[in-house]
């Protein structure tokens, strides 16, 4: 895995400054994808200001992992890690479909957010090796997907675990930046 | 008293922004097209057919033309992904259905697929023109072959046509967005999605 990242991203922002933000609910996946990745040494940093940011530092491009939800009084923090974010990868645990609503309405309320509003949005419905994990079409819809109009999306489905999907949903993801983005 | 001047000199300097829905079935070239679509018209370059794969989503693509902004939503094909179209119908201006003319085999899906777009009242008199794709393949059927086979009767109030594309040459895709432009900029469906924003006044879902 470690070397088809490097083939897909190598190249990508040349040597500009880009972020790529790695988002979800507690308990959806994000971690275990940015370890399966292999791209260097995941940095977990716990600012004063109380949420933890792990970071994977790849060439010129930063993949930044933080869990949404929960405490309101801490989001506006958020917005530091907003700048130069080329795409954002929303993970979802696909089994937990009692938490699909909130993850839902906290995806929708960071697609808000002014300084996202270039980025490329590739979905990961993750844990699919779990037994009960919903189908891409039916996490499309739970997700409501559909209400994105004005920037490109992807679904792919995914087993952080079995590190299946996630080439797939990267090479999208590259070639989508390549191509000219959302 | 201000704000209300700016806001009717901004209605009548700004383009025209059309949402144009490319559907079809999987496998017929959507993307391939938008891409070349993309290399035509802007200096996007658009990737390569080989680097394209199987939308599970939604691709879009801006072009400018004649004073015009066209957005191409491009979604996926595959038959569990279909159900995600019609929540695009509301907004769209036009409709571009893509048929691969090579593969006889899948005609009726994509028969099918079309009277079930057309039937949907959220796209009622949205123009429609239907692409013969792959145009450059030896064995692809002509235009007037493939019209013959979806035997569209029914479309007797709609503005459509047929055109003979390859989204792999570019052969026809100028026609295909000269004639889009010219019948969005007449059709009565313009006028009341026009009618619409204003009057929800809403700014960009």
């Amino acid at each position: 895995m470690g070397i088809v990242f490097t083939r897909l991203f190598s190249s990508l922002f040349g040597n500009k400054e880009a972020r790529i933000l790695v988002l979800g609910l507690d308990n959806a996946g994000k971690t275990t994808i940015l370890y399966r990745l292999q791209m260097g040494e995941v940095v977990s940093t716990i600012p004063t200001i109380g949420f933890n940011v792990e970071t994977v530092q790849y060439n010129n491009i930063k993949f930044q992992v933080w869990d949404l939800g929960g405490q309101t009084s801490i989001r506006p923090y958020w917005r530091c890690y907003f700048p130069n974010t080329q795409a954002m990868i929303y993970v979802v645990d696909s089994s937990d479909t009692e938490r699909l609503v909130t993850a839902k309405e906290e995806f929708h309320a960071i697609l808000e957010e002014e300084e996202l509003k270039g980025a490329v949005i590739l979905i990961f419905a993750n844990k699919q090796d779990l037994p009960g994990a919903l189908d891409a079409a039916a996490v499309t819809e739970s997700l409501e997907l559909h209400k994105i109009k004005n920037r490109q999306w992807s679904i792919f489905k995914t087993s952080a675990i079995k590190g299946e999907g996630l080439f797939e949903g990267l090479d999208w993801l590259s070639n989508t930046l390549k191509s000219g983005g959302g | 008293m201000f704000s209300l001047f700016y806001g009717l000199w901004k209605y009548l300097v700004s383009k025209t922004e059309f949402h144009i829905l490319i559907l079809g079935i999987d496998k017929a070239g959507k993307t391939t097209l938008l891409e070349k679509l993309k290399a035509q018209y802007s200096s996007l370059e658009g990737l390569p057919p080989d680097r394209i794969v199987p939308t599970v989503g939604l691709n879009i693509g801006r072009i400018e033309t004649s004073n015009t902004k066209l957005v191409f939503w491009d979604l996926g094909g595959q038959a569990g992904l279909r159900s995600i179209w019609e929540k695009y119908y509301e907004e769209a201006h036009a409709v571009i259905f893509v048929v691969d003319s090579s593969s006889p085999s899948r005609f009726e899906d994509s028969k099918s697929a079309l009277e079930k777009v057309l039937r949907h009242e959220d796209l009622q008199g949205a123009p429609l023109i239907i692409l013969a794709n792959k145009q450059d393949l030896a064995d692809a059927v002509s235009t007037e072959e493939l019209a013959r086979y979806l035997d569209l009767k029914k479309l007797d109030e709609r503005v459509y046509t047929f055109e003979g594309v390859s989204g792999y040459d570019g052969t026809g895709l100028k026609e295909t967005v000269n004639w889009l432009v010219d019948v969005m900029e007449r059709s009565k469906r313009t006028e009341m999605l026009r009618v619409r924003a204003g009057v929800t006044n809403s700014s960009g879902a």
